[in-house]
């Protein structure tokens, strides 16, 4: 038996990217989902279309990623067209990207997401974070919405302290009553321990996965929400050797991102 | 025939010109002359920003920001600005630590603890948008019209922190959010060429060049070289501001540092990192003091706080090309 060594970010970014589909478009938000997409590129969907807020639209991916450098040359580089902003967003209103992708401080049952701020006074908050940037937009206008955050307890509430951008059901209300675009949503929430999906029906955050080697019990004691768990839960694979040695050697070399989270070693 | 129905407010101020004002402003004070717009840091600064005033600005501190315009601003002591922190990153951090805002629009605040803190004390008043409704507000106020329709902040509490409206669209009877248009007073931007009447060129991708220039009563450009306005009608399709938006043209080598300009050189990411571990009021009030207020203008700056070594290294770091020329 072997053991194999990684974070919980490698975990993360491994299980997000196995996620992706070939010959689709897909808005990258900043940080980790950069990181998947450029994976995924690389070993699974070699013709997957990152479009970037900015106005990069299908860069070649360039390694060893740098963090920070969102705009510059080396994560727009060879794009197939670069434009502003405000016609990257106009490309997801209007239906051309089938994914996206971001990051949330706060997500709740019904998959709306909060990257604003925390405690109860908008006027006097006890943490403030950047904001929506182009979050809302992302989450309002492509086809499939997959969040990737980590996974602690107070992450996981009934409401968000603030909703930046939008899920299934907003104060009782669905996407299609408040008049976002049809048929959109949050798909997937990927963390460091599990995935979720939302039921069909009651559009509730659903556990569908669990990372191989924790219990389902040991993951939702990991919540201050109770989610429906899917009738079979799945064994998530652990990063794979090829993963791990594209991630470390060739994307990010540096561990700006990978290196950060818990250490899990397992046996496989 | 049925009034438009609204639905929901966001609660926001919002700094708001009818397209009339606007245009009778474009009309009477935009100069259509080719008029030789050349100056310095200091002196457009000085002539086109006020205290008080709405300023919006293009890209990031991280890539082609207009920094040295932005250091020219705080070295004057500018006050009660209102900026649109669209696609933002460390220019409201600084602009807020020397003082010079009172409210943020923010699409994306700007990175880490010193902007967070001044929003939690109080210090400056944040109205939450995203970077795509505070860019459809530019391109309301570049087209003239008084709101662009979009379907962005809908239901969420973003909405409610921002100055949308929600109204039942008469075409297809479902709710949408009604942008108001944004006409900043002043808008700073850098390019890579310009010629002197400020016709504008932008190699890379664009964040809302045009529409912020076009939407501002008044424009500085920076730009990283001057070029002859023959460059401009030899290629017509790469002109990315016409002169008429233009106000001022200042030639600004390194005018994005620490930031990058591609093709030019690449930001200085030692630079950075002094800027993102800026915690407290008093390192805030050092950094201010040994990089901005201790020089007279963007050439001190650049001779004395940064160096030609350090530039020629950055200079060879922007090898990427393609694309930029």
């Amino acid at each position: 038996m072997a053991e194999i060594e990684f974070t919980d970010t490698e975990f993360m970014i491994c299980n997000a990217a196995r996620l992706l589909e070939d010959n689709k478009t897909i808005f990258v938000g900043w940080g980790i989902p950069q990181v998947v997409a450029i994976l995924a590129e690389k070993l699974y969907t070699p013709n997957i279309v990152q479009v970037f807020e900015f106005g990069a639209i299908g860069p070649l991916s360039r390694t060893p990623f740098l963090r920070g450098t969102m705009g510059g040359p080396s994560n727009t580089y060879r794009s197939l067209q670069w434009c502003s902003m405000n016609l990257a967003f106009s490309y997801a209103q209007a239906g051309y990207i089938d994914y996206g992708m971001l990051g949330a401080a706060q997500i709740d049952r019904y998959g709306n997401i909060n990257s604003t701020m925390i405690g109860d006074d908008y006027e006097k908050p006890k943490v403030r974070f950047p904001g929506s940037g182009g979050g809302n937009e992302v989450a309002s206008y492509c086809w499939k919405t997959i969040i990737v955050m980590a996974h602690e307890k107070r992450r996981f509430v009934e409401r968000c302290d603030f909703i930046t951008s939008p899920g299934y059901m907003i104060d009782g209300k669905s996407r299609d009553e408040v008049g976002l675009p049809a048929e959109t949503g949050p798909y997937r929430v990927i963390t460091s321990m599990g995935m979720f999906g939302f039921d069909e029906k009651t559009k509730e955050l659903k556990l569908i996965g669990v990372m191989k080697g924790l219990t389902v019990d040991e993951v939702l004691d990991e919540m201050n929400i109770e989610p429906l768990v899917a009738e079979k839960v799945v064994e998530l694979e652990p990063p794979t050797e090829l993963e791990l040695k594209t991630l470390r050697e060739d994307i990010d070399p540096y561990g700006l991102i990978i290196s950060k989270g818990r250490k899990i070693k397992l046996d496989i | 025939m049925a009034n438009i129905e609204i639905l929901d407010m966001g609660e926001a101020d919002i700094h708001f010109i009818p397209p009339d004002e606007f245009r009778k402003f474009v009309r009477d004070k935009k100069n259509r002359a080719f008029e030789d717009k050349l100056m310095d840091e200091k002196e457009a600064v000085k002539k086109f920003v006020k205290d008080g005033d709405y300023l919006a600005y293009d890209f990031s501190s991280l890539t082609r920001g207009p920094q040295s315009l932005i250091r020219e601003i705080i070295r004057q002591r500018k006050k009660n600005l209102w900026i649109l922190a669209k696609f933002t990153l460390l220019e409201s951090v600084l602009l807020a630590g020397a003082g010079c805002v009172d409210k943020i629009d923010v699409g994306f605040l700007g990175f880490g603890p010193y902007i967070a803190k001044k929003v939690q004390e109080g210090a400056v008043k944040v109205y939450d948008w995203s970077n795509g409704s505070v860019t459809y507000r530019l391109v309301a106020g570049a087209m003239g019209i008084p709101f662009i329709p979009a379907r962005d902040l809908l239901g969420t509490d973003t909405l409610k922190h921002s100055g949308a409206i929600v109204v039942k669209d008469p075409f297809s009877g479902k709710p949408v959010a009604l942008m108001p248009a944004l006409n900043p007073d002043v808008s700073v931007i850098h390019v890579q060429e310009a010629d002197v009447y400020g016709n504008a060129r932008v190699y890379g991708p664009t964040v809302a060049t045009l529409e912020t220039a076009m939407a501002s009563k008044r424009v500085i450009i920076s730009a990283e070289r001057i070029v002859e306005t023959i460059e401009f009608r030899e290629h017509p399709n790469w002109t990315t501001i016409p002169y008429y938006c233009v106000d001022a043209v200042v030639h600004a080598p390194f005018g994005a540092y620490p930031g990058g300009t591609q093709g030019y050189y690449e930001m200085d990411s030692e630079h950075y990192l002094k800027l993102t571990s800026i915690r407290t009021d008093e390192e805030m009030q050092k950094y201010l003091e040994e990089y901005i207020y201790s020089v007279e203008s963007h050439d001190e700056f650049l001779e004395k706080k940064v160096g030609v070594k350090r530039l020629r290294e950055l200079i060879q770091k922007s090898q990427i090309l393609e694309g930029y020329r």
